[in-house]
């Protein structure tokens, strides 16, 4: 996947190119909107992360190139205007989501991911990894051909994992990612201990490889070894 | 008491008294005057009696003039003296009252004491006539005064209760400017100018200091959303001890109670501008009913005993707003219950109550709802019942705590202009 990230703090956004570079993604970045346009302009890329209060302009501007050239890119909004009218606007102007800054960086992966599974949706709505295959559109899980039954928060925690294989995930941002920041579950972690144990004991029990480990105190780890 | 009546009170009061006095001094001077005017007649008809006695050297008939005149022989001389006497109309054969003079005069060597009676009639009715002309002036006088202080005193003070309404209805958050007023009284014109002066610089003020918070709470996300990533990409360094693990993991916790507060913080200047206006008619029965199963797993948790009474009850809110409004309420009836308490949920036609059991005397009810007012076992940010007591005045509804032993009772009362 071809990432394009504009975004003016240097150090989030070098974050960002790290994390998501790996997992064969090319991510290029730039820090302004002149650049921006003149990079959308003569390269084509799979997905864009946006942010909207750019140093010379609001990044509404990039939305309404990407609109006028009729380029196809996937528009990902990474705000730190939590403000609905923003989301509003963002959204009829062609971005796909909106993801209000703080964010994890496993929460804009699995966004990411989202975005781009959607729009391959119509070649192939089947998420492989390994011996498991999800169904993106029915949102059944098969392991060796053979359907499982998750929860919805369960099946949400796979395709989470699935998106950040390999990386270390902590616990605040599995919590935020099933419950929303809304439901201030921040103080606790026992819920997200028993839907994990019931994920992990489910994905066993159908005979998958071990694939989610604990890393103690922080959170944890689903890698594909 | 209004301003104009104060006025009326005294202006009429005064000008009443002022009156008074004026018709009594009026009338003892038109008295003394009409009085002097008659003592000069007198005076003539002496002249003229004397005059009548040198040139006849008789007494004259008693109708002298037709005035009526006595003599009587006296052996001393009387000084000249005025005084009232009756005085007999000789026409009507009935007493009037009259003004004499008595004095003396000597005819072939033997004083007479004579007596000039003229009639005060005449006198008395102009007298009259000026008395009651006064008195219909003192009540026209009276009744233009009330008048003129009732309708032209109100109308020249319609400029005031216009700014005064101005007033009352201005709002600090309202981006309309000051309507001037059109006035040709300088005062007003002044008062007026003086109010739009303050009022765009109270809203300027306040749009600086609005504009101040929302940018400083943005500001404040993009370091929070670096923090954030940085600690993702620590994380990933397996190499890390669990003790440095779990002082992320509080990082973690520290920066993500920042990033809510901040959000409320934002969410609280939004409700108290009235920037958020996208209210649409909810059925709140269904809204709760998903709530409910959104926070099933809190409620099992604590092994809490829920009790649901809804009624169907449309009312008119912001999705956004009754999201978080229900979300405030219940997870704090969840947050500040025992374990294995009771938690409900009860949705009458005028109110929602949520009640729930808990601690006896967690929280000061007089403060409950201020800002960073918590309970002192309390997680939260402190900014969640300020933001259910916005969301609350923002449309008109009361909410209100009350507590029985151990159970606490939030009760939101709607505005009776709901739909039904």
């Amino acid at each position: 996947m071809k990432i394009l990230i504009i975004e003016d703090e240097q150090s989030l956004r070098d974050n960002i190119v790290s994390y998501l570079n790996e997992d064969g993604n090319i991510c290029e970045s730039c820090d302004d909107l002149a650049g921006a346009i003149s990079k959308l302009a003569s390269y084509t890329y799979d997905c864009v992360l946006l942010d909207i209060g750019l140093p010379d302009g609001e990044g509404f501007a990039v939305l309404n190139f990407l609109k006028k050239q009729m380029k196809e890119e996937s528009v990902l909004i990474i705000s730190a205007r939590n403000s609905l009218d923003d989301k509003v606007k963002g959204l009829n102007t062609g971005a796909d989501d909106y993801l209000t800054k703080p964010f994890h960086l496993a929460e804009l992966k699995a966004r990411v991911d989202a975005i781009f599974r959607r729009k391959a949706a119509n070649s192939n709505n089947r998420l492989v990894f390994n011996e498991i295959v999800i169904d993106l559109l029915g949102r059944g899980v098969e392991i060796n051909n053979e359907p499982i039954v998750l929860t919805r928060k369960e099946y949400d925690m796979l395709l989470y994992f699935i998106a950040n294989k390999g990386k270390v995930i902590s616990k605040n941002a599995i919590a935020e990612h099933l419950w929303g920041d809304e439901m201030d579950m921040h103080d606790n972690f026992d819920f997200l201990y028993t839907h994990i144990k019931n994920l992990r004991k489910k994905l066993l029990d159908a005979s998958a490889n071990d694939y989610l480990k604990s890393v103690y105190g922080i959170g944890y780890k689903f890698s594909a070894v | 008491m209004k301003l104009s009546a104060h006025y009326n009170k005294a202006s009429i009061i005064v000008s009443v008294t002022v009156l008074l006095f004026g018709a009594v001094i009026y009338f003892f001077a038109i008295n003394y005057i009409a009085r002097n005017q008659l003592d000069r007649d007198l005076d003539e008809e002496i002249d003229e009696l004397f005059e009548f006695i040198n040139t006849y050297h008789r007494l004259p008939e008693a109708d002298f003039n037709g005035d009526q005149t006595t003599f009587f022989i006296t052996d001393h001389r009387t000084a000249t003296r005025f005084f009232d006497a009756p005085y007999q109309n000789p026409k009507e054969h009935k007493p009037e009252n009259g003004r004499a003079v008595e004095g003396s005069v000597i005819l072939d060597g033997v004083i007479y004491k004579f007596t000039i009676t003229i009639s005060r009639d005449s006198t008395e009715y102009l007298i009259q006539i000026i008395a009651l002309i006064t008195l219909i002036l003192m009540a026209a006088l009276i009744v233009v005064l009330f008048l003129i202080n009732r309708y032209v005193l109100n109308g020249l003070w319609q400029p005031f209760y216009t700014l005064l309404n101005h007033l009352k209805i201005f709002n600090v958050s309202e981006n309309s400017g000051h309507q001037r007023l059109i006035t040709n009284v300088k005062e007003f014109e002044e008062l007026d100018q003086a109010i739009a002066t303050m009022s765009s610089r109270v809203k300027s003020d306040f749009q600086n200091l609005k504009q101040f918070t929302e940018n400083a709470s943005h500001e404040m996300m993009t370091p929070l959303a670096v923090i954030t990533s940085k600690l993702d990409t620590l994380i990933q360094d397996e190499q890390l001890k669990p003790d440095q693990f779990e002082q992320i993991h509080d990082i973690y916790g520290a920066t993500s109670k920042l990033a809510r507060l901040n959000q409320s913080l934002l969410l609280l200047v939004k409700i108290e501008n009235n920037l958020i206006d996208d209210a649409e008619v909810i059925d709140l029965k269904d809204m709760l009913t998903e709530k409910i199963r959104q926070f099933q797993e809190l409620v099992q948790s604590k092994d809490l005993h829920l009790i649901a009474n809804l009624i169907s009850r449309k009312i008119i809110i912001s999705k956004y707003l009754a999201d978080i409004l229900l979300n405030n309420l219940i997870s704090n009836a969840i947050r500040h219950n025992i374990h294995g308490g009771e938690l409900s949920i009860t949705l009458y036609d005028d109110k929602l109550a949520i009640q729930n059991t808990g601690m006896a005397n967690a929280i000061n009810a007089d403060h409950m709802f201020d800002r960073f007012q918590k309970g002192k076992r309390s997680e939260g940010i402190g900014l969640g019942l300020t933001i259910v007591r916005n969301i609350c005045k923002m449309y008109g509804w009361e909410v209100t705590y009350s507590q029985d032993e151990c159970m606490h009772t939030f009760q939101i009362v709607f505005d009776p202009s709901l739909v039904g």
